[in-house]
């Protein structure tokens, strides 16, 4: 997983919680990086996955609504790292169709070795999108938050449904309808 | 500050000093990483380069040192580039004012040419156009013109190329040859013609005096003595023979002047026919020895071909009992045929002669001289060949071949 997702979470964690929090978490944690992260370099998602639990066990709040949260500020990570790629599209529905088939691709230039889900568009109109999510890190919240922030960088809103097709949470279906 | 939260505190810078070097090794590698790639592209960039060298090198090779003109032009038509052959041909030195292709075109070969222009457009190449051009001293040239389009990287037809050779000397003996074959189809036609009155005319004033010397005998048959009979036979004979030899001048003169197309010819049916015509006599045995092949030829002539060999074994076998042996040997592309009598045999300095007309080597009424040269003349026609082996006194072996 790229480093730029653990010191984004980690000084999202310092922001919301403190920096005890921070501490707490990765003291917790058995990190073979010790917690010592940077944003160029990549490590492993197990990693990732024990921060959030010991950061939901200490808060309270479940991992869904953690990385829901999560998202909505990484998407703001986006926007000021990509603002070409953004750019590119003039409407929610467009963008978010075109995951798999561009902005993957970009990615894939800039990070040859990135683990990216898959998301397969069923259905599509102007007004609503039928994806299917999946991978194994069973992050669909983080996708629901890139979503939303999503429409909101197109000043619109959307009812996003999600509608989870194996319970381990690896295949998601998003049902999303423009408001 | 509590003991805990400095503890936090230096755990955190830690971890960041920890981080910024993690960070700086990790861009240190990257950095490496993309100056040895900037390198090996340096490298690569040098190679192209040399490559393109080369091959620019050898296309001016080709430019320069082709013996055809090499024409360039854009797709109005303006020459760009014209090689030192394309200026000699046409005249024109483009450096010094603008040629377009329009100016060289002949007037009559206008359609062609735009018609061409279309295909090359189109397909992207023409070949074998054949016409006529203006040069600047306005002489008119024949030319053969191979083009094709040049596009660009995004393969668009940017212009178009072509190899221009002068082929009017080629065109000028290809019409004077044309000229010949008129003029000799001509002279043929007149010559046969010919050969057909002379012989005609020839035959009428032979048959009256062969019924005259016969009156002349008849009438005074008892006022002559033994010798004087004998010359009138020899006079009757001789006259004989010179019908042949008119008969067989019509026949040599006609051959090779029919329109009749080559069939398949069944040459069982051939030599099984000839017994209708040629008078085999008792002591005389006819052999086929294998099959005969089917080939392709002029039926009327083959059989005239068989008809003079074994008429000639026939004739000329001296033996008690005489023998004739056809066989046939197959080759990839032809026929080898032999014809094999126990006559008197051919003396090798004949070999060659014999195929030439009016060469006898008897004296034989019915020996004109001209039946091999009609043999011959026949196998010309079929591309045949004949030869012959012969030991005086024993036996002769005509060969001759027939395509397949």
């Amino acid at each position: 997983m790229k480093g730029i997702v653990f010191t984004e979470f980690l000084d999202l964690v310092e922001t919301k919680f403190g920096l005890e929090m921070v501490d707490k978490i990765i003291e917790q944690s058995q990190l073979d990086s010790n917690g010592v992260y940077t944003s160029v370099g990549t490590y492993q998602f197990s990693e990732m996955l024990q921060l959030l639990q010991h950061l939901s066990a200490n808060t309270g709040i479940d991992i869904d609504n953690l990385l829901l949260v999560y998202a909505e500020h990484f998407f703001g990570v986006l926007e000021a790292s990509y603002p070409e790629l953004l750019a590119t599209y003039k409407d929610p529905i467009e963008m978010l169709a075109s995951i798999e088939n561009h902005i993957h691709v970009e990615v894939r230039k800039i990070y040859p070795d990135a683990e990216l889900p898959v998301f397969i568009v069923e259905e599509k109109t102007a007004q609503s999108l039928v994806m299917v999510y999946k991978s194994s890190r069973a992050m669909h919240h983080f996708g629901l938050g890139l979503m939303n922030k999503t429409f909101e960088h197109f000043n619109s809103t959307a009812t996003i449904v999600l509608e989870k097709i194996k319970a381990d949470g690896t295949e998601v279906k998003f049902i999303i309808n423009k408001n | 500050m509590s003991r805990n939260e400095i503890d936090i505190l230096k755990r955190a810078l830690q971890r960041e000093k920890a981080a910024r070097k993690a960070a700086e090794r990790i861009l240190e590698d990257k950095s490496r990483e993309l100056y040895l790639t900037s390198e090996e592209l340096k490298t690569t960039n040098l190679k192209l380069e040399e490559l393109l060298d080369e091959k620019s090198t050898q296309l001016q090779g080709v430019f320069e040192n082709i013996i055809d003109a090499y024409v360039v032009m854009d797709l109005k038509g303006n020459i760009l580039k014209f090689n030192d052959p394309a200026i000699a041909l046409f005249g024109y030195d483009i450096d010094k004012a603008p040629v377009n292709v329009l100016r060289l075109i002949y007037k009559k070969d206008y359609k062609y040419a735009m018609q061409s222009f279309k295909n090359l457009k189109k397909n992207g190449f023409f070949t074998n156009y054949s016409a006529r051009i203006y040069t600047k001293s306005k002489a008119v040239k024949w030319v053969h013109i191979n083009a094709s389009l040049i596009f660009n990287k995004q393969k668009k037809p940017i212009a178009a190329q072509g190899i221009v050779r002068d082929i009017t000397e080629l065109k000028n003996l290809e019409l004077q040859k044309e000229l010949l074959l008129k003029k000799l189809e001509k002279s043929n036609d007149e010559l046969q013609e010919y050969a057909h009155i002379v012989s005609h005319d020839l035959k009428s004033p032979l048959r009256s005096i062969d019924a005259l010397v016969s009156w002349i005998k008849e009438d005074n048959k008892a006022h002559l003595n033994a010798a004087s009979l004998q010359n009138f036979d020899l006079i009757s004979n001789t006259l004989e023979k010179m019908e042949h030899l008119i008969s067989g001048i019509l026949n040599y003169s006609s051959i090779g002047f029919d329109s009749v197309k080559k069939e398949a010819v069944d040459l069982n049916t051939i030599v099984q026919n000839l017994n209708t015509i040629l008078i085999v006599p008792e002591h005389i045995t006819i052999n086929l020895k294998t099959k005969l092949p089917i080939v392709k030829g002029f039926k009327t002539k083959l059989e005239q071909l068989f008809q003079n060999l074994i008429g000639n074994a026939i004739k000329f076998i001296d033996k008690e009992k005489g023998f004739i042996e056809i066989d046939v040997k197959e080759t990839p592309s032809y026929y080898e045929f032999s014809i094999k009598d126990n006559g008197i045999g051919i003396d090798k300095k004949y070999h060659e002669k014999i195929f030439k007309i009016f060469n006898s080597l008897t004296k034989r009424k019915d020996s004109t001289g001209i039946g091999l040269s009609i043999v011959k003349k026949i196998l010309d026609i079929h591309h045949g060949e004949i030869w012959l082996e012969s030991v005086v006194g024993e036996f002769t072996t005509f060969y001759f071949t027939l395509k397949k």
